[in-house]
């Protein structure tokens, strides 16, 4: 029965290494199962004295670590290289990886540590087991570029940029485009950095010429390195960003575009607003027909209804012809006020309470009632409960006024909210109040008849 | 809303868990955060670059947290333990420990400690083929068989063990027919449900999420500085208790008054509040109800609606944007959205798992920033569902998979919405998710792609987090994250708007309530390891308040634990202390130390926790009287031991010179009747009845003068013996000592076996047609004895009385040089090392030791 049970509870596969994390029946991993083990067994294959040892050096300097005792975990972290001549080969080949872990986090945060010690640090750690020499490099440079060492970064970069070892796996393709890409993104600081100077000079100057012919260079050298990268699906924005300024600079409008269609539509790449609105501000500044401007806003607008370019989005709606357009204007305003985040976003009810009104005469009821159908059960509590009644009148004066307005179209003069606004006296408001108190009468829609 | 106009490059892969050759993006640590690409111009950079919050710290006030309440005075006791469940032998050719249920142990010890339960079934059933009565008539049938006689040959001893015992043949006739029957019946069908239950109770050991989100929680009151903390107690954890809690600006948290309590009628699982457009709500869920409070300004709890949740309630959250909404998941794999005014609607129905099939049916579901929109979510994901759009379809918001680059065996455990109502929301689109490696913040406008990973290495699971307001303008946010084995650890949130969340410094552990054992005094062990047992409980549910009103900001926070201990600690920011300045280590204050003692006090006077069971005493030996006693000798034994050491056979010089003795006793009647009542009563199912009856009979008038008799008779032999031999204790009910202390239990039993004067015990007066009966009996001797350990008073008193009628001088020693007795209940390791060499025999042989046994 006991090997019944035990095939229950065994793990799933013998993979040496994952040590540290044992697996129940259900698939599911407890890194404390090992705890709960330690209690009760008492024969089969002791840990070693140097295991033992090794492992309890590792979790001194994790409990230093979390306890922010940057001094202490450093003497343990010097007692913990020893791992590095650990019998078992497993052991011994995860152990750089760790120490890079631990060791730069000390030095990150130590206080009598300095970049010079980083840099020593890194370099040694890179030729101590090989395959993590790309990680670390990058993470060298990042560490750099941080504190604004742009050249120590791009020469590290570099190194590693031509870094080989065995066959060219999946992995190291990626890493080695990440590596190829942060050298490109520097190198657009150093071009954006020329363009700075270059909008100083005289066009007729001698030096501009030397100048711009120094910032075509870069641009061609950096095109190539940010390629790659951004076609592997990804979150890469700093990264187009900077490629698609440079494209634009130099006039290559289509390439820029094709580059920003592809990061946004590329189904293979994460549904990144960010994206769309990349290419929303690139066809801006291109002047793109309206059409155009709307078709990518609405996909936006699917993604991120809550986007602040939603009012531009409504905006662009309004000033289209078409009918279906003017709906989706609504739609999209009613869509902005449904999140949390924006309730007490003032444009938006303003426009809400203008293009209600707006749509209202236009013989629109319909529309209005089919947005108002899905919310009405819920936005009086959101929105017009008495208690924002009484805060938005306290903090926000101009927008209890647009709230209340909206509230007395969509639920008519009994609403509470619209009630205490109209009841409220306030010298500067008085007319506004009188004019909100008109348009309810004649706009609102639970009424309609009268 | 702003969307980050600029995110962390992330590597974006499909695929399962632990796809092993994607670079993993997060391995940086907890500096990547701090690492912030020079967004606009090269020429901020050196203005940019020193922006780290290094020395952002909370320090605590004490090194560990300090009581709030007197404890309860309910007792406590952990229960089950990895010890309980699992097998402790080895496996000689593991790599690595591996965790193996022990069914046999426990299916035996059940066997041994519930034989009414496993065989009286069986036993009614078979009934007719066995006989209570009339030992000396022959059934014509031969299908029929004498109980008595079989137990006479079984003599009281099992001969389980030892694979040269001897056995009778009726015995072994018994055990061939019988033994597929009630072996199989017993094994397959007890123990398939006991394997069922064990499997269960360990998983409930690796993981109980049964308080996924904490049955803590804090209410704020009319001033900052005044609350209420709600929490169950009492032993069911049945009891809700609101407690009224005073912050006084700089000093520790006091308790105001006793708390106000609502009796429950089941256990407390999770207790939610929030304060929604200036109303409180209190929403409480357990096994199968949730029920929603109103909270008054006052501070009195109004009930407003309970819920039934036949399938099991898993998770309740309170709506941040509308007062009165909840949503609530059950087992079923259902969620529902639920108002008091409008009663259900079910949103969301899948009893299969999001993203690949796990068993586990715990199911979560919280609040997004559009308030008809929820996250549901079980182990495997995280899903975003309209409740207004089509059932069933939705968007996943997590896939414990590639994306998030999960680790193989990686699970959801919590899944929280860190927005929050107030007049500027902050962080209105983040969900925190928790597995047991890592911590993830996804942004539900940029599903699948965390915007931040934080590998906790938590040495517990992770069931809650409480993301704090920022205890200062610009500061970054508290976000506290608590193990179930009390673990915390606070991290530091900050980005807002337009930039990305990001870790603001590294995180930091925070004491836990163990850390709390060198402020109590030192005990005398016991005591010392019921108070250690009491601060490792696990912890259930976690609160924590920044009181806004105080100069410097602090952070009180309260922790409940399983045992309903309330524990707090109280923690200071430390802003910038300077580069090379090192953080002050705290220590005991002589009130902490004065608080800690007082708590001790009452804890002590709190009764232990009665055993959760104890092992019955009676035994067959006893009621049945017929059978033989024995004169115990000093050679046998240690012969037997010899040749059970050496695995060999025992032979007639092992046992010394032949024993001579009297005919065997006749059997006494009485006995034997309420044997057999009792047989007939464990047959028909009313053991219960019997007992109760017997020991109605036993303490009654009718009963006693006969005891009396025979215990005067005895006594006036032997009167040495009288002392030890308290007959008050074999009719008392049973009781096994060892429960009473946990720590007792590896105790070696009674007495050591003395080696005295007692050579000649059985050389004199043995007649010789007795010598082979007393081999048979020597020869199980050792391994004799399913009687509890530490009742031995009644049987050796017995077999003394007995052994002693023609031999009174020598009983005495006999009486005291009965074998070491193996403790069959506990397994516990017996002193001698002959007696250790049995039980090594008798874990190889355990399958022996389920051998057909009568039905008690």
């Amino acid at each position: 029965m006991s090997d019944f049970s035990e095939e229950l509870i065994r793990p799933k596969t013998e993979d040496d290494q994952e040590e540290s994390c044992l697996f129940s029946g259900t698939g599911m991993s407890f890194p404390w199962l090992q705890k709960h083990i330690g209690t009760v067994a008492t024969g089969g294959k002791k840990e070693k004295d140097f295991a033992q040892t090794t492992n309890a050096c590792l979790s001194f300097i994790q409990e230093a670590l979390l306890k922010h005792q940057w001094q202490q975990a450093a003497e343990f972290m010097h007692s913990y290289f020893q791992i590095l001549e650990d019998s078992d080969s497993h052991k011994r080949q995860a152990a750089p990886e760790i120490i890079w872990k631990l060791g730069s986090e000390i030095l990150f945060y130590h206080p009598k540590s300095n970049v010079e010690t980083f840099n020593t640090f890194a370099d040694r750690m890179k030729n101590i087991g090989v395959l993590n020499y790309l990680k670390i490099s990058l993470q060298h440079a990042l560490y750099l570029l941080h504190h604004g060492m742009l050249e120590d970064a791009n020469r590290n970069l570099s190194h590693a940029e031509t870094w080989r070892y065995g066959e060219k796996s999946s992995s190291q393709e990626v890493l080695i485009n990440l590596i190829q890409a942060y050298k490109g993104l520097l190198q657009y600081y150093t071009w954006s950095k020329k363009k700075m100077e270059l909008s100083t000079l005289d066009e007729d100057d001698y030096a501009y010429n030397t100048a711009s012919q120094n910032m075509l260079n870069h641009s061609w050298k950096t095109s190539v390195n940010l390629c790659a990268l951004i076609q592997t699906p990804g979150v890469w924005d700093p990264f187009v960003k900077s490629y698609v300024e440079m494209l634009e600079f130099y006039g290559d409008q289509d390439g820029a575009r094709e580059v920003l269609t592809n990061y946004a539509y590329d189904e293979k790449f994460p549904s990144n607003p960010n994206a769309h609105i990349y290419l929303y501000n690139f066809l801006k500044r291109e002047k793109a027909p309206r059409e155009k401007l709307i078709s990518v806003l609405k996909i936006l607008y699917q993604i991120v209804p809550s986007h602040k370019l939603m009012l531009e989005f409504h905006r662009l709606l309004r000033k289209s012809e078409k009918e279906d357009h003017h709906k989706l204007g609504l739609e999209v305003l009613f869509g902005v006020l449904d999140f949390a985040g924006c309730t007490k976003n003032i444009t938006a009810w303003k426009y809400l309470a203008k293009y209600l009104r707006q749509t209202l005469m236009g013989n629109h009821l319909a529309w209005v009632q089919e947005e108002w159908n899905s919310r009405k059960n819920w936005w009086p509590g959101f929105h017009f409960s008495s208690f924002w009644a009484k805060g938005d009148w306290k903090e926000d004066k101009a927008l209890a006024c647009e709230k209340a307005l909206v509230a007395g179209i969509l639920l008519g003069k009994g609403c509470r909210y619209f009630r205490f606004i109209s009841k409220q006296d306030d010298e500067v408001l008085r007319k506004k109040i009188k004019q909100i108190k008109k348009s309810v009468k004649k706009h609102s829609i639970v009424n309609p008849g009268l | 809303m702003d969307f980050p106009s600029s995110l962390q490059p992330t590597l974006f892969m499909t695929g399962p868990l632990g796809l092993s050759n994607v670079p993993d993006m997060s391995f940086m640590c907890s500096w990547r955060d701090a690492l912030t690409l020079p967004e606009s111009l090269p020429e901020n950079f050196k203005n940019e670059a020193p922006h780290l919050a290094t020395g952002l710290l909370w320090e605590p006030e004490t090194p560990g947290p300090l009581p709030l309440l007197p404890p309860g005075p309910d007792p406590w006791d952990p229960g089950v333990t990895a010890q309980d469940l699992l097998f402790r032998g080895a496996f000689p050719f593991r790599r690595r420990p591996q965790a193996v249920l022990d069914v046999t142990e426990q299916l035996s010890r059940f066997l041994w400690d519930h034989g009414d339960i496993a065989f009286a079934p069986l036993g009614k059933l078979m009934l007719e083929n066995f006989k209570l009565e009339g030992a000396r008539s022959r059934s014509k049938k031969k299908t029929v068989v004498s109980v008595k006689s079989l137990l006479q040959d079984l003599g009281g001893h099992q001969p389980w063990g030892c694979p040269w015992a001897f056995l009778s043949y009726r015995q072994r006739r018994f055990s061939i027919i019988g033994g597929p029957v009630l072996g199989k019946s017993v094994a397959s069908l007890l123990g398939e449900l006991l394997h069922e239950e064990l499997a269960m109770r360990w998983e409930q050991l690796l993981l109980d999420d049964a308080f996924t989100g904490g049955a803590l929680a804090w209410v704020p009151g009319r001033t900052p500085q005044v609350g209420q903390l709600v929490y169950p107690a009492g032993g069911a954890l049945d009891t809700l208790c609101f407690q009224e809690v005073r912050l006084p600006p700089g000093g520790h948290p006091q308790a105001l008054g006793d708390p106000g309590h609502i009796q429950l009628r089941g256990p407390v699982r999770q207790v939610v509040t929030r304060t929604v457009q200036g109303e409180s709500l209190l929403a409480v869920r357990s096994d199968y109800h949730c029920a929603l409070w109103k909270v008054s300004k006052q501070g009195r709890a109004a009930p407003l609606q309970v819920l039934q949740v036949g399938k099991g309630a898993t998770g309740i959250s309170l709506s941040p944007h509308l007062p009165g909404e909840l949503a609530v998941c059950s087992r079923s794999g259902a969620v529902c959205l639920w108002t008091p005014q409008d009663g259900l609607q079910q949103v969301y129905k899948d009893p299969e798992t999001l993203v690949f099939c796990d068993p586990s049916p715990w199911r979560w579901a919280d609040f997004t920033a559009h308030p008809r929109v929820l996250t549901v979510g079980d182990r495997t994901g995280v899903k975003i569902v309209d409740t207004q759009g089509p059932p069933g379809c939705g968007l996943l918001l997590f896939r414990g998979g590639a994306e998030a680059s999960c680790r193989r065996g990686e699970r959801v455990l919590l899944t929280q919405y860190l927005g929050e109502c107030g007049p500027e929301p902050q962080l209105p689109t983040l969900h925190l998710i928790c597995t047991q490696f890592s911590l993830y913040l996804v942004d539900e406008r940029l599903p699948l792609v965390p915007m931040l990973k934080w590998e906790h290495n938590l040495p517990s699971a992770p069931l809650w987090a409480r993301l704090l307001p920022p205890p200062c303008p610009g500061c970054p946010r508290p976000l506290l994250l608590g193990g179930q084995g009390g673990h915390l650890q606070l991290l530091h949130l900050a980005g807002e708007g337009a930039s990305a969340p990001r870790l603001a410094g590294p995180p930091q552990s925070l004491p836990s309530s163990s850390d709390s054992l060198s402020a109590f005094p030192l005990l005398e062990p016991k005591s010392q390891w019921r108070l250690q047992e009491r601060l490792k409980a696990p912890t259930i549910g976690l609160a924590a308040t920044i009181p806004s009103s105080a100069s410097e900001p602090v952070l009180s926070l309260f922790q409940l634990s399983a045992a309903g201990d309330v524990f707090h600690q109280h923690l200071h920011l430390q802003a910038d202390p300077g580069p090379h300045s090192r953080a002050p280590t705290a220590s005991w204050t002589p009130q902490a130390t004065a608080c800690c003692s007082r708590w001790l006090k009452a804890l002590l006077d709190v009764p232990p926790t009665p055993p959760v069971w104890a092992a019955p005493t009676f035994s067959h030996r006893r009621l049945l009287g017929c059978m033989e006693q024995r004169k115990v000798e000093q050679k046998g034994p240690e012969g037997l031991r010899a040749a059970m050491a050496a695995g060999r056979l025992l032979r007639q010089k092992d046992v010394g010179s032949p024993p001579s003795a009297g005919p065997p006793p006749a059997p006494e009647p009485g006995p034997e009747d309420e044997l057999s009542a009792r047989l007939e009563a464990a047959w028909q199912g009313r053991m219960a009845a019997w007992w109760e009856r017997q020991q109605g009979r036993s303490s009654g008038p009718g009963r006693q003068p006969k005891r009396r008799k025979r215990r005067t008779q005895l006594s006036s032999t032997f009167s040495s013996l009288s002392g030890r031999l308290d007959l008050s204790d074999a009719t008392s009910p049973p009781h096994s000592p060892d429960r009473a202390s946990p720590e007792a239990r590896p105790r070696p039993p009674v007495t050591p076996p003395s080696q005295e004067s007692t050579q000649e015990l059985w050389a004199r007066g043995v007649p010789s047609e007795r010598q082979q009966t007393l081999r048979d009996y020597m020869a199980r001797l050792p391994l004799r004895g399913d009687a509890p350990r530490g009742v031995r008073s009644p049987l050796s008193g017995t077999s003394s009385v007995r052994a002693t009628r023609s031999r009174p001088q020598t009983l005495q020693d006999g009486a005291a040089e009965l074998p070491p007795r193996r403790n069959t209940r506990r397994g516990a390791a017996v002193s001698s090392s002959q007696t250790s060499s049995v039980r090594a025999t008798a874990s190889r042989q355990q399958a022996l030791r389920k051998k057909p046994r009568m039905g008690f």
